[in-house]
């Protein structure tokens, strides 16, 4: 930051938080009382020198241009561990939502930009492209190892478009394309309490790059493909494993 | 803290002391009922419903703390060394669990560092709902702090987590400074956001951010989280049966000009039901509810009393001295360092003592009955006690040995607890040693005493107010409404004080109409006689009987009286920094609020407010109290005129306390920016071109800000009005910042030293009017209880002169401060009118022939006390 002074004064104008405020269903960002508890529980507090309070005072004193300039908004993880705390209720996750919207969309960070476009791609709703058929492939085939290696899980499942399994389970696509054999501890689990579940052929990806994104329309076709495949299954209840 | 069985004690000084039973915890076994020797346990007792006719009512029904469970991020209830405020008193009671040795929860070891988090329960709107602030939070983690430090062997590490540290009473910040300079307590402005148990070593880690953003985890070995106050359920219920109207957090609805009335005309409130408040604050309310609910009753004083028969005093003057010495644990204050037990027998040895006991609260009600019974059944006719101060509690033991036919001045005591155990606590084996010396001196004197008498006198049932502002017309009203005739001086040619130039109180209260119906009303007043210009130049007469010269336009009055209140008020502060005087656009707050109420601000751009002009520095240590919420207000009447109007207030902390934070939280709402500067940081003021230009840092980015202003509004504090001459006329104390002093901080809140004096307003410290009112009422109420009684008893330590042996040097006339001793020319003698006496013993001290004896510290009384001191130890 520079160290010349920020200049203040005149009639107040219109600025971003005001923008931003209208947006918030609640919590007028201006009650900020600067405590600094979001900052304090928040995981992305201190990276590019920048935290929650910080970047909300910026607002107050109407530093629109540092505001936008700024990536520090994609480091959060929208854990909302700061709007749980916040005695005035700012909800600063659905503030940094909507400034990430402002961005263009073709602008936003490659990262998460791509793996919503891949996921929006193909049926699993993959961030990674991994297709059903792969995942299918994938999937029986740890079980079978693992069947054969370990005698006491002979009986180990992992059922995929089981219909009427009381849950139905999803799967963040970098286990089954890196690491696959953990995927395993969860069926144990589930097997080992009786579990009636399933995993669906489709739409099966967990992660959801969209949300991140702040692409309302991406975030709500993986969040329905995923509901349709729940419900066309007839499982009772739909376990996010994210 | 839970560990309390079924039936057990409330507090070691709790009246009555008696056992009740937890009937939550209690399993209904009867053992109680059935072992109890003195048959006193009625185990199927009742609530029982009894009629009784009243006049009026007070709702006192108190606060129950926050209970912090529902908050999962600090651990309350998960981990064992997370405690809350009024858990950890409870660990540093000597009552308490750990028998007040500082002692974690989880392993009961000495923690190193304690966190005190603060804002537990209050300014919150989010999780708890209480968006109040609890107003006495500060100041009990600071003392928490310090006894913790005390307390515990080695260097404690006390860290306070705050916001804004709210220590805005009457001589509140020194103690803060106190603690924060002298006793290394650390305050950190900073909230923290999750706590983490160690599981190895019981310690908590707790993570938050410093003030230049940087994340930091640090582990303590206890955190106490600072619980606010809160309303209890049951006296909501009791509030809705009454129809007394509660506001949303479930206090009492009041009128800030009406302080301790409800909607309900008869029923009145104080204490914490009436708004988040401390002792001292609320024993000024009780008094000021017990005001206006013996106004409405003031017909019917008198009746139906009940006189307490004291029996007739013993004959001990030609006794053999037989004195019993009572050795104070005072639960470990004394306990914990001397050796009590071989202090008792240490005494049993001493010449004419016949009794020897210990006690761990020798003032406990239970121990006044000991007492007493020893006294009969052992003969007593001295009583000595070692234990603490004769300041706070000379005048119950003395009522203790009244109350079985022995004379009060048989009575002595050793301070083996402020001069010794607190002091000597590193060297316990020293300690005891000096305790012992204490009490030989103590039974040394006691050997001397004599039983004295107390004169009657009658008492002139005028009072006399100085000052017309609102505090002493308020108290001039309520004397009269009690039925009193008042005289009520004013210096200035009108009456109303500093809140003429008040216009609204921060919840919208007309104060000027206010006023002038308070003008009105004390014109009006048929016992009510106002002089205005006048001025006291002369005082003389003592309790129940003063003499007051008044100049009164040219003119000089005598006014004989029984009681006075002073209510002299207090100014504006004239500051000389930022440019006042120098640049017309530099006001103060009232300058502010007068042009907001006459010409508008819709042309004014930008206001910068800077707080604590001419207070919270070294000319002026103490918090002016007022200006934070004053900014506020005046910050919310700009905003509401002229919307796009910027108003910043620098600050150092925001101090709204009690009800008044929702006013700040909506100050921010509107758009008003707080910006927080450190004191060796302050803000500058320069003139810029045809502008104004204010520099601050700051206090979240840590960046330079430069803010172009209209207008810089001061918010100077309050100064004492001139209240030297009065002092030196009147005879009166004040402290270092030249406020009257009361009696006692929280004991006698309104009292002042001298009998029959009382104080209200902001001639005692500043205040709101709101927090004037009451305290108005308070000092009218407690003048009441002195003028009520048609005759008071005196204090028989006084001074006599022996005129067969008195040369009439006129030593003692020259030195005693409050011009008593007089040399009569009739009778041709020096005169010591034992009513106006006030005991000092400042001419028994200078005079060259000693033919003064102060009554209860003759000269072989302390010569024996002296001897016995210094003799050597036998036994």
């Amino acid at each position: 930051m520079a160290e010349t002074a920020i200049k203040l004064g005149g009639k107040r104008k219109p600025n971003l938080l005001d923008e931003l405020r209208e947006m918030l269903p609640q919590g007028n960002l201006n009650l900020c009382l600067t405590c600094g508890l979001c900052s304090s529980g928040c995981p992305s507090s201190s990276f590019d020198d920048m935290d929650p309070r910080k970047f909300l005072r910026m607002l107050s004193l109407g530093m629109d241009e540092e505001i936008l300039a700024s990536r520090w908004p994609w480091f959060c993880s929208m854990c909302q561990r700061c709007s749980r705390v916040c005695p005035m209720q700012i909800d600063i996750p659905q503030m940094i939502y909507k400034l990430r919207q402002k961005v263009p969309r073709s602008e936003r960070p490659k990262g998460i930009l791509h793996s919503c476009d891949a996921a929006l791609a193909n049926e699993s709703l993959s961030a990674m492209g991994t297709s059903p058929e792969d995942f299918e492939w994938i999937v029986n085939d740890v079980l079978e190892e693992t069947q054969t290696d370990q005698p006491e899980f002979k009986d180990l499942e992992a059922p995929l478009d089981k219909e009427g399994a009381h849950f139905l389970v999803n799967q963040n696509s970098r286990e089954p394309m890196t690491e696959p054999d953990e995927m395993v501890p969860l069926w144990k689990i589930l097997h080992q309490v009786g579990a009636s579940w399933t995993y669906p052929k489709t739409a099966w990806a967990a992660e959801n790059y969209c949300l991140f994104m702040a692409d309302d329309e991406g975030w709500e076709h993986i969040t329905r493909k995923a509901a349709e495949v729940t419900d066309k299954l007839g499982c009772k209840i739909f376990l996010n494993t994210e | 803290m839970n560990d309390r069985a079924a039936t057990y004690i409330e507090y070691a000084q709790a009246v009555p002391l008696a056992y009740a039973i937890d009937m939550d915890a209690c399993v209904g076994c009867g053992l109680c009922e059935n072992m109890c020797l003195a048959g006193a346990v009625a185990y199927d007792d009742k609530v029982r419903q009894t009629d009784v006719q009243v006049g009026s009512i007070i709702l006192a029904p108190g606060t129950k703390p926050f209970d912090p469970a529902g908050l999962d991020h600090l651990g309350y209830g998960k981990f064992a060394n997370v405690v809350t405020s009024d858990g950890f008193e409870r660990i540093l009671s000597a009552g308490g669990p750990y028998y007040g040795h500082i002692m974690r929860p989880l392993d009961r070891a000495e923690p190193k560092s304690i966190a005190w988090l603060q804002c537990i329960g209050s300014r919150d709107t989010n999780q708890c709902g209480n968006g109040y602030c609890s107003s006495v939070c500060c100041m009990y983690a600071t003392k928490e702090a310090m006894i913790a430090k005390e307390h515990i062997h080695g260097d404690l590490d006390a860290v306070v987590f705050n916001m804004d540290m709210r220590t805005y009473g009457k001589d509140y910040e020194k103690y803060f400074m106190r603690a924060r300079d002298k006793e290394g307590v650390r305050y950190v402005k900073a909230r923290v956001h999750t706590i983490d148990e160690n599981h190895e070593t019981g310690d908590l880690s707790v993570r938050y951010v410093d003030e230049e953003g940087k994340v930091c985890v640090d582990e303590f070995s206890m955190v106490v989280l600072s619980v606010g106050l809160t309303i209890p359920e049951d006296a909501t219920r009791l509030a809705d049966r009454l129809g007394v109207e509660l506001n949303k957090y479930k206090y009492a609805k009041i009128d800030p000009l009406a302080p301790v009335e409800t909607n309900q005309p008869g029923i009145y409130v104080c204490g914490v039901f009436q708004g988040p408040k401390d002792i001292p604050e609320s024993v000024t309310e009780a008094s000021a509810a017990a005001c206006l609910a013996g106004a409405d009753l003031s017909a019917a004083r008198g009746t139906d009393v009940e006189t307490i028969v004291l029996p007739e005093q013993k004959e001990v003057a030609h006794q053999e001295p037989r004195i019993g010495v009572f050795v104070c644990n005072c639960g470990i204050n004394i306990g914990g360092v001397v050796d009590v037990p071989a202090v008792q027998e240490y005494a049993g040895t001493l010449d004419n003592v016949v009794f020897t006991d210990s006690n761990l609260f020798t003032c406990s009600q239970d121990t006044q009955e000991k007492i007493k019974e020893m006294i009969i059944e052992q003969g007593l006719n001295r009583v000595v006690v070692a234990s603490c101060s004769p300041k706070t509690h000379e005048g119950m033991f003395m009522e203790t040995l009244e109350a079985c036919g022995l004379n009060r001045y048989l009575f002595e005591m050793a301070n083996i607890r402020n001069q010794n155990s607190w002091i000597h606590s590193k060297t316990p084996d020293t300690a005891t040693e000096k305790a012992k010396d204490l009490v030989r001196a103590a039974v040394a004197r006691a050997r001397t005493l004599k039983a004295m008498e107390e004169k009657r006198i009658p008492v002139n049932q005028k009072a006399l107010v100085v000052g017309g502002g609102v505090a002493g017309m308020t108290a001039a009203l309520n004397l009269e409404r009690q039925g009193f005739p008042v005289v009520l001086l004013e210096k200035t040619d009108s009456l109303g004080g500093l809140a003429r130039r008040l216009h609204h109180t921060i919840e919208g209260a007309d104060v000027q109409a206010f006023v002038a119906k308070l003008v009105a009303d004390v014109s009006g007043a048929e016992k009510i006689e106002v002089l205005l210009g006048a001025e006291v130049v002369g005082f003389g007469g003592y309790q129940g009987n003063f003499t007051t010269e008044v100049a009164v336009g040219g003119d000089k009055r005598s006014i004989d009286h029984g009681a006075i209140v002073v209510a002299t008020g207090a100014v504006e502060y004239e500051p000389t920094e930022y440019l006042f005087g120098d640049d017309e656009r530099v006001i103060t707050q009232l300058d502010l609020s007068d042009r907001i109420a006459e010409k508008g601000v819709a042309d004014v751009d930008t206001v910068v407010m800077i707080q604590c002009v001419g207070s919270r520095n070294d000319e002026m240590q103490e918090c002016s109290r007022i200006c934070c919420q004053n900014a506020v207000k005046n910050a919310l009447a700009i905003k509401e005129q002229s919307p796009d109007t910027q108003v910043f207030v620098l600050y150092r902390d925001i101090r709204t306390y009690g009800q008044m934070e929702d006013y700040y939280r909506e100050a921010r709402e509107k758009d008003v920016i707080f910006i927080r500067f450190k004191e060796e940081e302050p803000p500058i003021v320069e003139k810029s071109g045809d502008g104004l230009v204010v520099r601050v840092k700051d206090h979240i980015l840590g960046q330079q800000v430069a803010i172009e202003a209209d207008l810089v509004t001061l918010s100077a504090g309050l100064r004492a009005a001139d209240t030297e001459t009065l002092c030196r006329t009147m005879k009166l104390n004040t402290n270092l910042e030249n406020y009257f002093m009361e009696a006692h901080v929280k004991l006698r809140p309104v009292d002042m030293p001298g009998a029959g004096i009382f104080l209200c307003g902001t001639a005692h410290g500043p205040k709101l009017i709101t927090e004037t009112l009451a305290q108005a009422q308070a000092a009218a109420s407690r003048a009441t209880t002195f003028l009520a009684k048609p005759e008071i008893k005196l204090s028989a330590i006084t001074a006599k002169v022996d005129t067969d042996h008195c040369v009439k040097c006129l030593t003692c006339v020259r030195n005693c401060p409050f011009d008593v001793p007089v040399f009569d020319n009739n009778e041709k003698l020096i005169k010591i009118d034992e009513a106006m006496c006030h005991g000092c013993g400042v001419c028994a001290c200078v005079c060259p022939r000693q033919t003064i004896q102060l009554g209860f510290y003759e000269d072989d009384q302390l010569i024996s006390k002296v001897d016995g001191l210094l003799a050597e130890k036998t036994g």
